[in-house]
């Protein structure tokens, strides 16, 4: 209990300190965000020559996992949006306006509060476009102020029903996932599965999903046993253990794995270690897809061993995603993973809604962003919305994880079509 | 039928080999230098991260060399969190509370620096360290035995384990400096009277906890399907709890817990599942809940817990 | 252009609804000597008592039937949309029946909660609290009528039917203000009480205060009561201001302790106005770096990295300059104080 006497003036002066200190950070603050981040009209008149045209900066916001749970897609996606920034802008030249994008991007962690904190400070600088956040959570909690100040708010990935609410800010150009539901049953039907364990993540992605997939799969006769685990652990030896046990309790014949792409990798590795597991069929969502961990040997074995197959979002032999993997690989050094296309397409939409609105007013861009994405094909397809404001039309496509000369690697490898999945090639002979 | 495989036996014994690893040096420190430490996640985590860097970066598949080097990388950051920060506010007479929230700024501060060392890391090789694959090292073997195949991820946890297990025993008990540890644990202004330099001892805990601490993380990397930078922090409430169950004081207490968490959380959830169709999904839970019952029917001695003598309801008569 | 009134409005937010979790994780940790590391729990079984109540309440009373269409479906959102402007009364109404409940309800459970906790010991009643904050989570993410995964979406905001967005805001903002004042008002007459030093001595020596005959344990619950009940009240506000709660691990759990517990160390412990301060930094922090980070040309890695090594970097810093915290514990002023004060000093003087 050591108090200190006759510090007064100490502590006084402390605090001024402080204060002069947080006075100055925010004079900083504005400067720099003055600073580097010019003010709409910024005539230049470079010495001598010709005079050249003013460009006129427009800034798109960014709100990206980049630490915490998403975070390896977070760190993917942020090649894909600066690439996104980089070719947007060398099309909106090419059609002849003097219009420059400028991405601002932001970490929210993964996390609901810091999603929030980012879309309100980023609106408050004037941006109207916003894309991300990433998970669901996060996009419910910033609906209410993107609703109230008319900002657009284009989520890539999240796939929850409940937020498919017409008439709001919100848009996703990721299709629901009712329509994968639907192609994974007929897959995993269409092989001989008549009883499967739904293994699943514990969140509204996982759990919304495996209702689908339950009553698409009843609707076809098979029956699936419902087996959530817990999202956002370490590590799942435990979990797939238990998954071991209920395969030989309940003498199912399938797996089918809803995750995203770190558990889905670690799922994946513990399971090719039990003999269980590697004796029966497995069938993924499109979480997993793209995962390095799934390309790394005891994988791709196990992979070949049980004939492993997913469903992904794809329009097939679309030559404008094979261009987009191909860019990104040699621009920016990362292969595109999951929900890449619907990022990058989500950057064209925005940048194409802002000059179609030519105003800075959110109804306007909101408006323009429906027209726009009406005649818009892009990576992801057809970016036509529904009525809520997701996206309409989805084709979905089967991927398998092959040999090739170089080790494993992931192939498209068939389509839905019609209600039937029809195979390109034979992933497993 | 008992849902139990061997893969289930195993999994539990590779998980209990873990949780010593990372729960028993948590509790040394505690003991020893009565910091309550979350930066112990970063512990972890970079102990991984040396495995994977040097993997990733080098090409490297020994397992040895990464060892030594996490145990390095460890210890010097728990000894530079020490000098930097816990020392300078023990001498100004911070309060324990303050200390662990100083523990936290740090926490936070590795965390992003990883991130950026991660990124850093990207920028030149191209190769992805955000998520990082299960790493097959070549200077372990695997072991069979009959019809049981032990990874060589298994072999060197248990025989990290049990080495530190082994090694902390005998030091602790027959060595002057373990001695000195433990004076300095029990009653630290006696162990100064007798001469023990209490900077040495606690700047010597602290590199042993850090660096017993980086080599799991090491080796975590051969048996986890996935390491990221949130490798530590998604493991840090289970490997507290373990350190709570043995009511931060007692090693022993601590190791029987990382047994039973291991237990619970293999074994036990899949005995739930099967039988009562507990989801797995409870997983955490009743780790939570072990740990409560545990605290509250036994509680920890050494801690001064209990109501207070006055409030106890007399029993039979007797005051 | 920065929109000035739109960034205080929505900080101040943040602030107040911080700043009440921050006094009362202040007066239980730093005045009474309750480490609480449940804030968290309280705060968001206030969050889902308020948002659940109000939701199933709101669709009752405008006459849907609950038990077929839930609040937690898209169906029910629509509804839940569609009438969250036409009955000020109503909303108003749920908002304040809310708040009461949460306090209430969260208060009791602290009490509860006190007496496992005094078993343990205080070595251990941190954790105790965090882990039960845990296991209340993880309920939650599997309990069906809380809306398991989904969370609680849309609810009516108390101010919904004003329909200009910036007055319904700072409407709102004065309303959390309003709590803030009040938390800091009643704390501050706790404070200065009595009993007030009743807690201190509690805190300082347990059992010098058992032996001058102070009833300990009940202190103890009376403390956890008060405080737990105004993390409940901060969990309806935050609720009601984002319009949805979802169980996830950095809404409900762990980390929103650990930051209220860094804003009242850098504010100083056993000070209130200094947890105003230390939530004051902290939010601030955070958004005015925002501002910051993009802007600096960094390309080898993500510039906002910066920003969370920041703020883990001040605490650091902070702790390290200035260990006891920026306020230090002020004296307690009973009113027997004052009197004493104008009297002996007066004598001095005159």
């Amino acid at each position: 209990m050591t108090q200190q006497t006759g510090k007064s003036m100490f502590s006084v002066q402390f605090i001024a300190a402080v204060l002069v200190a947080l006075i100055a950070g925010v004079a900083i603050g504005f400067a720099a965000s003055g600073l580097f981040a010019p003010p709409q009209q910024q005539p230049q008149q470079p010495a001598g020559g010709q005079p050249s045209v003013s460009k006129k900066v427009i800034q798109i916001g960014f709100t990206l996992p980049l630490t915490g749970e998403l975070s390896s897609i977070g760190k993917i996606w942020e090649k894909v949006a600066q690439m996104a920034i980089e070719d947007l802008n060398k099309e909106v030249q090419a059609y002849g306006f003097n219009v420059e994008f400028k991405a601002v991007i932001l970490d929210d962690g993964t996390s609901v509060e810091k999603a929030v904190s980012n879309v309100q400070t980023l609106a408050q600088q004037g941006i109207k476009v916003i894309i991300g956040p990433a998970a669901s959570s996060q996009v419910k909690a910033v609906k209410s102020f993107a609703d109230s100040n008319q900002i657009v708010i284009i989520s890539p990935s999240s796939t929850a029903p409940t937020l498919a609410i017409p008439n709001d800010f919100i848009f996703r150009t990721v299709g629901s996932d009712a329509g994968q539901a639907k192609v994974l049953a007929a897959l995993a039907f269409q092989e001989g599965a008549r009883k499967v364990i739904v293994f699943h993540r514990n969140d509204e992605y996982g759990n919304a999903f495996a209702d689908f997939f339950a009553k698409e799969f009843a609707q076809l006769g098979g029956k699936a046993v419902d087996m959530p685990y817990q999202a956002g652990l370490s590590d799942y030896a435990a979990e797939v253990n238990s998954l071991a046990s209920k395969v030989q309790s309940e003498k199912a014949d399938a797996v089918v794995l809803i995750a995203f792409d770190t558990d889905g990798g670690n799922i994946l590795s513990h399971a090719a270690e039990s003999n269980v597991l590697s004796s029966v069929r497995w069938f993924l969502s499109e979480g997993p897809h793209g995962a390095a961990e799934l390309k790394t040997p005891a994988v791709g074995a196990f992979a070949a061993k049980v004939k492993l197959l997913g469903t992904r979002p794809l329009f097939v032999a679309n030559p404008l995603y094979e261009q987009f993997k191909q860019n990104l690989k040699q621009r920016f050094g990362v292969d595109a993973t999951v929900f890449c296309d619907n990022l990058y397409d989500a950057v064209m939409l925005a940048g194409w809604a802002i000059l179609r609105a030519g105003s800075n007013d959110g109804n306007a861009i909101r408006n323009a962003l429906v027209e726009v994405a009406k005649h818009y094909y892009g990576v992801s397809g057809w970016t036509i919305f529904d009525s809520a404001g997701d996206k309409a039309n989805q084709d979905y496509g089967v991927w398998a994880i092959v040999k090739t000369g170089a080790g494993y690697d992931f192939k498209d490898v068939g389509v839905f079509e019609r209600g039937q999945i029809v195979f390109t090639e034979e992933p497993y002979p | 039928m008992l849902p139990i495989d061997q893969n289930t036996i195993l999994n539990f014994l590779f998980y209990s080999f873990f949780y010593l690893l990372f729960a028993v040096p948590l509790t040394l420190s505690y003991r020893t230098t009565k910091v309550i430490n979350f930066a112990h996640a970063n512990f972890i985590t970079y102990g991984a991260y040396v495995a994977v860097f040097l993997n990733g970066l080098l090409g490297n598949k020994s397992l040895l060399l990464a060892s030594l080097l996490a145990f390095l990388v460890s210890g010097t950051l728990a000894i530079v969190s020490y000098f930097f920060v816990f020392k300078p506010l023990e001498k100004r007479g911070a309060s324990m509370s303050l200390i662990m929230i100083s523990s936290m700024g740090l926490w936070i501060m590795y965390n992003y620096l990883l991130y950026m060392l991660a990124d850093i890391a990207h920028f030149f090789s191209g190769v992805n360290f955000v998520s990082y694959g299960r790493i097959l090292y070549t200077d372990v073997p695997e072991i069979t035995i009959g019809s049981l195949r032990l990874s060589s991820g298994f072999i060197a946890v248990c025989a990290t384990a049990v080495g530190m297990s082994l090694f902390f025993y005998i030091f602790l008990n027959k060595t002057s400096l373990g001695k000195a540890m433990r004076a300095v644990a029990d009653n630290p202004v006696l162990a100064e009277i007798s001469g023990i330099q209490r900077d040495k001892v606690i700047t010597f805990t602290w590199l042993i906890t850090g660096g017993v601490v980086g080599v799991g993380g090491a080796i975590w990397t051969s048996f986890s399907g996935t390491v990221t930078p949130t490798t530590g922090d998604a493991m840090i409430l289970q490997v507290f709890t373990i350190a709570f169950i043995g009511g931060l004081v007692s090693l022993l207490r601590t190791g029987i817990g990382a047994f039973v968490i291991a237990l619970i959380e293999n074994v036990g959830i899949s005995l739930l599942n099967a039988w009562f169709g507990v989801p797995t999904s409870f997983r955490t839970f009743l780790t939570f809940v072990a740990l409560l019952v545990i605290l509250i029917a036994f509680p920890p001695l050494g801690a001064a817990g209990g109501l207070p003598f006055r409030y106890r309801k007399k029993r039979g008569g007797a005051k | 252009m920065i929109d000035v009134v739109g960034f205080l409005i929505s900080w101040l937010t943040f602030l107040g609804i911080y700043g009440i979790l921050a006094i009362s994780l202040n007066f239980e940790s730093g005045t009474s000597g309750v480490t609480n590391f449940g804030k968290a729990f309280f705060y968001g079984l206030g969050a889902y008592i308020g948002a659940s109540l109000t939701v199933y309440l709101f669709l009752l009373l405008n006459n849907i039937d609950v038990s077929k269409v839930s609040p937690f479906d898209v169906e029910g959102i629509v509804y839940l949309g569609q009438f969250a402007t036409k009955n000020p009364l109503l909303n108003i109404g749920l908002f304040i029946l809310s708040l009461l409940l949460a306090f209430i309800v969260a208060g009791i459970v602290g009490y509860l909660l006190s007496y496992p906790i005094i078993r343990v010991g205080p070595a251990f009643v941190g954790f105790t609290l965090l882990s039960t904050g845990e296991l209340f989570r993880i309920f939650v993410l599997h309990y069906k009528p809380l809306g398991e995964s989904k969370g609680i979406m849309s609810i009516p905001h108390p101010f919904a039917w004003i329909p200009n967005p910036t007055v319904r805001t700072a409407l709102y903002l004065a309303v959390v203000l309003g709590f803030l004042a009040l938390t800091y008002f009643v704390f501050n007459r706790i404070y200065n009480s009595p009993l007030g030093r009743t807690l201190r001595a509690v805190r300082d020596d347990e059992v010098a205060a058992l032996c001058l005959g102070k009833h300990v344990p009940k202190l103890k619950a009376t403390v956890l009561f008060i405080g737990s009940g105004f993390a409940g009240i901060a969990g309806v506000l935050m609720a009601f201001y984002l319009g949805s709660i979802s169980p996830t691990y950095d809404m409900i759990g762990p980390p929103i302790t650990f930051n209220v517990w860094a804003m009242i160390i850098l504010g100083g412990m056993g000070n209130l106005t200094g947890s105003i301060l230390g939530a004051i930094i902290f939010t601030f922090l955070d958004r005015l770096l925002i501002f910051v980070t993009p802007n600096l040309g960094i390309t080898v890695f993500s510039p906002d990295y910066i920003r969370g090594f920041l703020v883990g970097f001040l605490i650091v810093a902070v702790l390290l300059f200035r260990p006891q915290g920026i306020l230090k514990e002020g004296k307690i002023e009973t009113l027997a104080w004052k009197v004493y004060e104008e009297e002996v000093k007066g004598e001095k003087s005159g």
